[in-house]
C-alpha cells in the first residue's frame, strides 16, 4: 500500500517535472536569475546590492508561494526582475520554478527526500516530457 | 609574421566601432563607469515606441536627450541602468523636464516588442511623457547601434551582449557623453545634462 501511494505521488509529480536540478535548469538560473539572486538563491547575486529592492531570499519566501505565484513572477516580472515571457518557453518558466523550490529547500533536512533516492533517480532518469508530448520544439533561428 | 600582423590589425579595425567601446555587457563584468566626452553628429532613424507608433529622433531636435541600449530579460547591467535613467528623470525640475527626453533602445528586437516595452517602461516607473522606449525593424535597429557604436550579439533567444551605452545628446542632436557601464552615476548625467540646457 506505501509502495502504491509512493508511485501515485510520484506521478503526481511528473506535470511539473520534479526530478530537482539538473543541467539545463543550472544553465538558465546561471545565466539569466544567478546575477541577482545569487547562485545559491539567497538574493546575494552580483548586482544585488545595486538593486533599488534586494532579491528575496529563497528560503525565506519561496515556502509561502504557490506554484502558479512562482510562475507568474518569473513569467510577467516584478519591479526590476525582467518578464521572462516570452524569452524563456512554458517549459523552461517550468524549469526555473523548480529551481527555486530547489534552492529554497538548501540547507534543509534532506533526509526525508534521500530515503527515496533510487527511486527519485528511476523516475528521473525517464524522459517524460517527450514521452507525454510536452517537449519544446526546436527554437527557430531568427 | 607580417600576415599575422596584418590579420591582427583588420580584426583590430573591424571590431573597434565609433567611440571605441568593446565592452559588452555580461563578458565584461566592469563595476566602473566610465565617462567619455565626445562629438558625434547622429544620424536621423525611424522606430517604434511601446505605443506601437513611429517615433522620428529628429523630432526631438532642440532638446537634450539621454539614451540608453537595454533590453527587457537582461539579467544584468540593464536593470542598472534603466534605474539609474528613472533617478535621473525624477531628478530633473518640472522645467527642465519640457527640455529634456529620454530614450530606451532596444538590443533584443526579437524578444522586445512595443507590448513587452510598455509593461518593462510601467515596472520601472517611466514617465512616458519624456521617456520612449523604442524598438524596430532588426536592420534599421542595426544602423542606430552602429550610429551609437553599441555592439550587439546574440548569445540565445532573450540573451544578448551588448555594450552598456548610456548617452547624453546635445540640443543639435550631437552625441557628447558617453557613459560605458553598469550604472551611470546620476549626480553626473543630471550635470551633464544640465550644463546642455544652460547653454
Amino acid at each position: 500500500m506505501t509502495t502504491f501511494r509512493l508511485i501515485l505521488a510520484l506521478l503526481a509529480l511528473i506535470p511539473f517535472a520534479g526530478c530537482g536540478r539538473n543541467e539545463r535548469m543550472d544553465l538558465i538560473y546561471s545565466q539569466r536569475c544567478a546575477s541577482c539572486h545569487g547562485s545559491g538563491g539567497r538574493g546575494d547575486g552580483q548586482i544585488a546590492a545595486s538593486l533599488q529592492t534586494p532579491p528575496p531570499d529563497f528560503r525565506e519566501t519561496v515556502q509561502r508561494k504557490s506554484n502558479s505565484q512562482i510562475r507568474k513572477v518569473i513569467a510577467e516580472g516584478k519591479g526590476s526582475m525582467p518578464a521572462f515571457d516570452p524569452a524563456l518557453r512554458p517549459s523552461e518558466v517550468n524549469d526555473m520554478l523548480q529551481m527555486v523550490r530547489f534552492l529554497s529547500r538548501e540547507g534543509r533536512d534532506l533526509a526525508w527526500w534521500e530515503k527515496y533516492d533510487t527511486l527519485i533517480a528511476a523516475h528521473c532518469s525517464i524522459p517524460w516530457e517527450a514521452a507525454l508530448g510536452l517537449d519544446d520544439a526546436p527554437e527557430k533561428k531568427p | 609574421m607580417k600576415l599575422g600582423l596584418a590579420y591582427y590589425l583588420v580584426v583590430l579595425v573591424l571590431s573597434t566601432n565609433l567611440i571605441g567601446v568593446e565592452a559588452f555587457a555580461h563578458e565584461v563584468q566592469q563595476k566602473i563607469v566610465e565617462r567619455r566626452e565626445v562629438h558625434i553628429p547622429l544620424g536621423d532613424f525611424t522606430l517604434v515606441d511601446q505605443n506601437s507608433r513611429e517615433f522620428q529622433f529628429s523630432k526631438l531636435a532642440g532638446r537634450v536627450v539621454v539614451v540608453a541600449f537595454a533590453y527587457t530579460t537582461c539579467p544584468d547591467v540593464c536593470p542598472l541602468i534603466t534605474a539609474a535613467l528613472r533617478q535621473v528623470q525624477s531628478g530633473l525640475t518640472k522645467e527642465e523636464r519640457k527640455r529634456v527626453f529620454f530614450l530606451t533602445i532596444t538590443t533584443d528586437p526579437e524578444i522586445d516588442s512595443p507590448k513587452i516595452l510598455a509593461g518593462y517602461a510601467k515596472r520601472y516607473g517611466a514617465d512616458l511623457a519624456t521617456w520612449s522606449f523604442l524598438t524596430g525593424d532588426p536592420a534599421v535597429l542595426q544602423k542606430v547601434w552602429k550610429n551609437f557604436g553599441v555592439g550587439v550579439k546574440r548569445k540565445a533567444r532573450g540573451l544578448v551582449d551588448h555594450t552598456p551605452l548610456t548617452a547624453v545628446v546635445d540640443r543639435q542632436g550631437r552625441l557628447r557623453f558617453a557613459y560605458v557601464g553598469p550604472a551611470p552615476d546620476v549626480k553626473a548625467v543630471l550635470q551633464d545634462v544640465r550644463s546642455f540646457l544652460v547653454q
